[in-house]
């Protein structure tokens, strides 16, 4: 099935569910430009599949039987397979969830992207917010974020927040099973049996390096203690 | 007959695919079940061997999709086993001989005739994955309990759940008894904890199993070997059956095993 919401700043989010069967496409584009006939041409659209991996064909698919035929403007393609970001990005397409315009306080929520999964090998999310995942982070997927990141699960994969160069932000996850945690321009590195490996912990930049700490803090000495 | 299609595949390569295809679909079959394994995994043809059928080959799943012959004209009889078939496919081809379409036209041509159609896939990270899954409805994910094949399962896995496969279940492969929980080996209950799919079996690692795919004589035939145990389970689990798991992991047993049922039954 194919979804058309309203975001912020005039923007339409187009959610071409997961579970929907790659042959129904045709059928639904079909009904997406024809229930969108008024208000597509010109349209910014987000089109969103989350973790669906698209192949160059279904790109050439989406574009002539969508994009094209409908008149929008694709301000993004999301979806968490890293491989297919890779080759959306080698053919040139944005693959970044917008920011939204600083104006509103709609920026609160458009600003922070809740994942609510857990996210596999080979899936990656990139946001220019912050970013909450609800689940895991398994090995081999990533998170990159131009804010603060918070992983309610385990955290084995990668995490980069403030991939901007942002080195305010921070990291948090319930339990830290990383080698290796990116903020800003630095890397924090974690080996399996420092005290911190499992547990509930922070990570962040201060003076120029990485600093893991346990969170919430239980004593202000550990403050201190380099991540390495 | 509508037939369940079952996907067997896996991240990494030579884990037991084959293995677990040729073993659950004779299992199946002496059940009583009317199966079919065929060989999705153009290019390497293989389950015609691990099958001891390669012998009677005529013509393949690809000279069906070509029009040279009905696809019925592939199926081979196994004579050891009533209605055990095979389809074997060519082996000359390249890896995306077979697309989606005619794959899913294949799958429900056979699934007006038959119980299970399982369907032996390349590993996932190989072209040719998802064309040879596309026509199933459910999967099974074999893996062995190492760090890598583990990591490439969980990249399977996120990718049959977005291609709408369910259910999609587990078997932890080549386990060994009093296997050591250190360097890239896990834990049966770690493998879980990753992957948090469910599991339908766990198969030892067993010599038997190297010596009866070079006889080509399917393990589920003889009843001493563990392995042969297993598969028999898995293939009752995959029919509906509730079969207790089977005692692999020494010495915490009592708490691994708790773990896995609650896993699986949810509780
Ligand atoms: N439980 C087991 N105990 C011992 N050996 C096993 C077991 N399962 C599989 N093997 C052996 O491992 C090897 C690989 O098995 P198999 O060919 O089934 O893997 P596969 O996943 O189909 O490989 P490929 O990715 O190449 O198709 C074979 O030699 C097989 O005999
Ligand atoms: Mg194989």
């Amino acid at each position: 099935m194919i979804k058309l919401k309203g975001m912020y700043d005039s923007m339409l989010r187009c959610i071409i569910s997961e579970d929907m069967d790659a042959v129904d496409f045709v059928k639904e584009f079909d009904e997406v430009r024809g229930k969108g006939k008024r208000f597509l041409p010109g349209a910014k659209v987000v089109l969103d599949f989350g973790a669906r991996p698209l192949s160059e064909e279904l790109i050439r698919d989406i574009m002539s039987d969508l994009v094209w035929s409908s008149g929008m403007y694709v301000a993004a393609w999301i979806t968490y397979d890293a491989a297919t970001q890779d080759l959306l990005k080698r053919i040139g397409l944005p693959t970044s969830e917008p920011a939204p315009s600083a104006r509103t306080n709609e920026r609160a929520l458009g600003g922070t992207l809740l994942l609510q999964r857990s996210l596999r090998s080979g899936q990656r999310v990139e946001h220019a917010g912050d970013v909450i995942v609800a689940g895991h982070v398994n090995d081999g997927a990533e998170v990159l974020a131009s804010g603060h990141v918070t992983v309610l699960g385990r955290l084995n994969g990668l995490v980069h927040a403030g991939n901007n160069g942002d080195e305010t932000a921070s990291v948090i996850a319930r339990s830290m099973e990383a080698l290796q945690v990116r903020i800003g321009t630095k890397i924090g590195s974690l080996d399996r049996d420092e005290r911190w490996w499992g547990k509930m912990v922070i990570v962040r930049v201060s003076e120029g390096s990485v600093f893991i700490d346990y969170w919430p803090a239980v004593k202000s000495e550990n403050r201190d203690e380099n991540a390495g | 007959m509508t037939a369940r299609v079952i996907v067997v595949t896996s991240g990494k390569g030579g884990v037991g695919k084959t293995t677990a295809t040729a073993n659950l679909a004779a299992a199946l079959a002496n059940m009583g079940k009317k199966v079919v394994a065929v060989d999705g995994d153009v290019g390497l043809r293989n389950l015609d061997v691990i099958m001891g059928l390669e012998n009677r080959i005529v013509y393949t799943l690809i000279d069906a999709l070509d029009g040279t012959c009905r696809l019925n004209q592939t199926f081979i009889r196994d004579k050891r086993i009533e209605n055990l078939f095979m389809i074997p496919t060519a082996q000359s081809r390249t890896k995306d001989a077979v697309t989606a379409e005619q794959m899913i036209e294949v799958c429900d041509e056979l699934r007006r005739e038959f119980d299970y159609v399982l369907v032996d896939s390349p590993a996932g990270i190989e072209a040719g994955f998802r064309n040879s899954a596309a026509g199933a409805d459910e999967a099974l994910v074999v893996t062995t309990p190492e760090v890598s094949a583990v990591r490439d399962a969980d990249r399977i896995i996120g990718l049959l759940e977005s291609m709408n496969k369910s259910p999609i279940r587990l078997i932890v492969n080549r386990i060994r008894p009093h296997m050591v929980k250190k360097g890239d080996m896990l834990g049966v209950s770690d493998v879980l904890d990753i992957l948090a799919i469910d599991l339908i079996g766990m198969v030892p690692d067993d010599e038997a199993v190297v010596t009866s795919s070079n006889k080509g004589e399917p393990l589920v035939l003889s009843s001493a070997p563990p392995a042969a145990r297993a598969f028999r389970n898995i293939a009752s689990r995959i029919a509906g059956s509730d079969v207790p798991f089977m005692n692999l992991e020494l010495p915490d047993s009592g708490s691994l095993f708790g773990k896995i049922r609650r896993a699986i039954w949810g509780h």
